[in-house]
């Protein structure tokens, strides 16, 4: 390790992973002597694939990208049997580019951009007709969360930061209604960030910076936020501790994180409730198959307690068909049956049988959603600790 | 540059500029994020500004006259961002730079700059302006003026560049 220089070193020979962060600008090659005999003693014990994971970093120049260049060509030159797999980051917008003439050079390397894998249903949330089901969700939530937030210790005058905002309605209704001094909004989809600045210039909201990142890996500097919000988001990765691992890393000392999840086998509804809740049981399922855990709601105690927060306040409420408009419930759960009965159980290989039981749990949802005397249900978690001073 | 407008500029003597070669990544990394903060993704804007700026301060630093002023200026053109360089410049600067502004006229110019990377032995001193004109883009002048002096000019649309 030498972060005194700027930048980080290390070599996980589990993984055989050799990992690369901060920054590289070196003046000559012997600045960084140290780093290339560390990768090329790594490159000289591996067999099978080696990973030179650059990720995190920030910044390089071509005294070093011809050192790590230099290594990687002598050693792949010797051994047709080595494969070598770059791991950049779409975040920093250039390291992909500077690699990728080393992987045309050498056939035995390769640059993987590693952030699609990351979000296992990110396809599903930007292309599976979700704006419409996060948009009616706000709306809904917004309700129960304007009441919320200053519990949860949310202020006037606080940087805030709303990590994987989305379409960024929720860090609108903040600001127009909580008074932040500033929200930096971050998300992982371009299409839902393009979306998020048009409905900022559309309602004349000023104060919001929209950035593109990787929750698990932000550029951003430690200690920034006095507030931090990450909604329905942990639930969506499979690894949501390094997402509040950041959340932590971000927060001022004294400052909190707040997160809302869901348990969606806790969805319920009059009448028709045990068609509903066969229905919703098996949307926990279907998520878990994807590595997503929708039953995470509950869990944020232990989460956040673990993530090393103090001071751990928790509430639930449920958003209902009472809550306003009916019918917007209803069509946040035809937005549900829409994706989760259609592409992600085809894509699940699911029997025309099953998936035909599945829709009529949804629609039951709705029948009870929009009956005169009915009683539909949506449960949430809304948690947040404070990092220690 | 006509047309353009000014956002931020940094001046100091040549020789205060190349006694530290921290001031190059000190340098880009601040104006980087200066200029970025109202682009559409500021974060991502201030990461490419950085690199490409980075490229042409260590080129500077590596090659330029013995003693006068230094100063490094952004200014803005729409959706693209022009830095300037102005720097002294003696006998052996002047035929380095005239030198780049010849083969960054030339075709194939990804091919030179490729070659480049990869070169055996000591690094091709071209490499940083070649990398700017490829990898970001960038439509570099280099003018010679009066006073031993040069101006190195490069013109950027990094909005959306990374996508």
């Amino acid at each position: 390790m030498s972060p005194d220089r700027g930048y980080q070193a290390s070599f996980n020979e589990n993984n055989q992973e050799f990992v690369i962060a901060g920054k590289l600008r070196p003046r000559s090659e012997d600045e960084i002597r140290p780093l290339a005999q560390s990768l090329g003693e790594a490159l000289g014990q591996v067999k099978g694939t080696f990973y030179l994971n650059v990720k995190r970093l920030a910044r390089l120049n071509n005294v070093a990208f011809r050192v790590i260049a230099g290594l990687v060509s002598q050693v792949c030159g010797g051994r047709p049997d080595l494969r070598v797999e770059v791991v950049t980051s779409s975040v920093m917008g250039w390291s992909t580019r500077k690699f990728l003439p080393l992987a045309r050079l050498l056939p035995n390397v390769s640059v993987n951009e590693y952030d699609k894998d990351f979000y296992p249903g990110q396809s599903y949330l930007e292309e599976g007709g979700f704006i419409p089901i996060l948009r009616a969700q706000t709306k809904l939530t917004w309700q129960h969360e304007k009441h919320l937030l200053p519990r949860h210790g949310l202020r006037p005058g606080m940087a805030m930061a709303d990590v994987c905002c989305g379409i960024g309605d929720f860090a609108v209704l903040v600001q127009k209604e909580l008074k932040p001094a500033s929200i930096l909004a971050l998300d992982h989809s371009r299409s839902s960030l393009d979306y998020a600045r048009k409905v900022a210039a559309d309602f004349g909201v000023s104060g919001i910076e929209y950035v593109y990142g990787d929750a698990s890996e932000m550029v951003l500097e430690d200690n920034q936020f006095d507030f931090v919000t990450c909604r329905h988001s942990l639930q969506v990765f499979d690894r949501p501790e390094l997402i509040l691992r950041e959340l932590y890393r971000i927060c001022k000392p004294g400052g909190r994180v707040y997160i809302t999840n869901e348990k969606n086998s806790h969805c319920l509804g009059e009448p028709r409730a045990e068609s509903i809740q066969w229905t919703y049981n098996e949307v926990a399922r279907l998520w878990a198959d994807y590595k997503m855990d929708i039953e995470l709601g509950p869990k944020s105690r232990r989460y956040l307690i673990d993530a090393g927060f103090e001071d751990i306040r928790v509430d639930s409420f449920m958003v209902t068909n009472l809550d306003g408009d009916p019918q917007s419930f209803a069509d946040i759960i035809q937005s549900w049956e829409n994706v989760y009965a259609g592409e992600m159980a085809r894509d699940r290989g699911d029997s025309p049988e099953f998936i035909a039981r599945f829709r009529q749990g949804f629609q039951d949802h709705i029948y009870a959603a929009l009956h005169p005397k009915g009683y539909a249900g949506w449960p949430i978690w809304a948690a947040s600790g404070r990092k220690p001073s | 540059m006509s047309g353009t407008r000014p956002l931020v500029e940094i001046s100091m003597g040549i020789e205060a500029f190349a006694s530290e070669w921290l001031h190059c990544d000190r340098i880009s990394s601040y104006l980087a994020r200066m200029v970025s903060h109202n682009r559409t993704d500021s974060l991502l804007y201030a990461n490419l500004m950085s690199s490409a700026l980075n490229e042409l301060l260590e080129t500077a630093f590596a090659h330029h006259g013995p003693e006068g002023d230094f100063s490094c200026r952004v200014s803005r053109a729409g959706d693209a961002d022009v830095i300037e360089l102005d720097l002294p410049c003696d006998a052996a600067a002047l035929s380095f730079y005239s030198e780049a502004a010849r083969r960054l006229s030339q075709p194939d110019l990804a091919e030179t700059y490729h070659a480049a990377l990869f070169s055996p032995g000591r690094a091709d001193p071209h490499l940083g302006l070649l990398e700017v004109a490829v990898d970001y883009r960038a439509r570099i002048s280099i003018q010679p003026e009066q006073g031993n002096r040069l101006k190195l000019a490069a013109e950027m649309a990094l909005e959306g560049a990374a996508a």
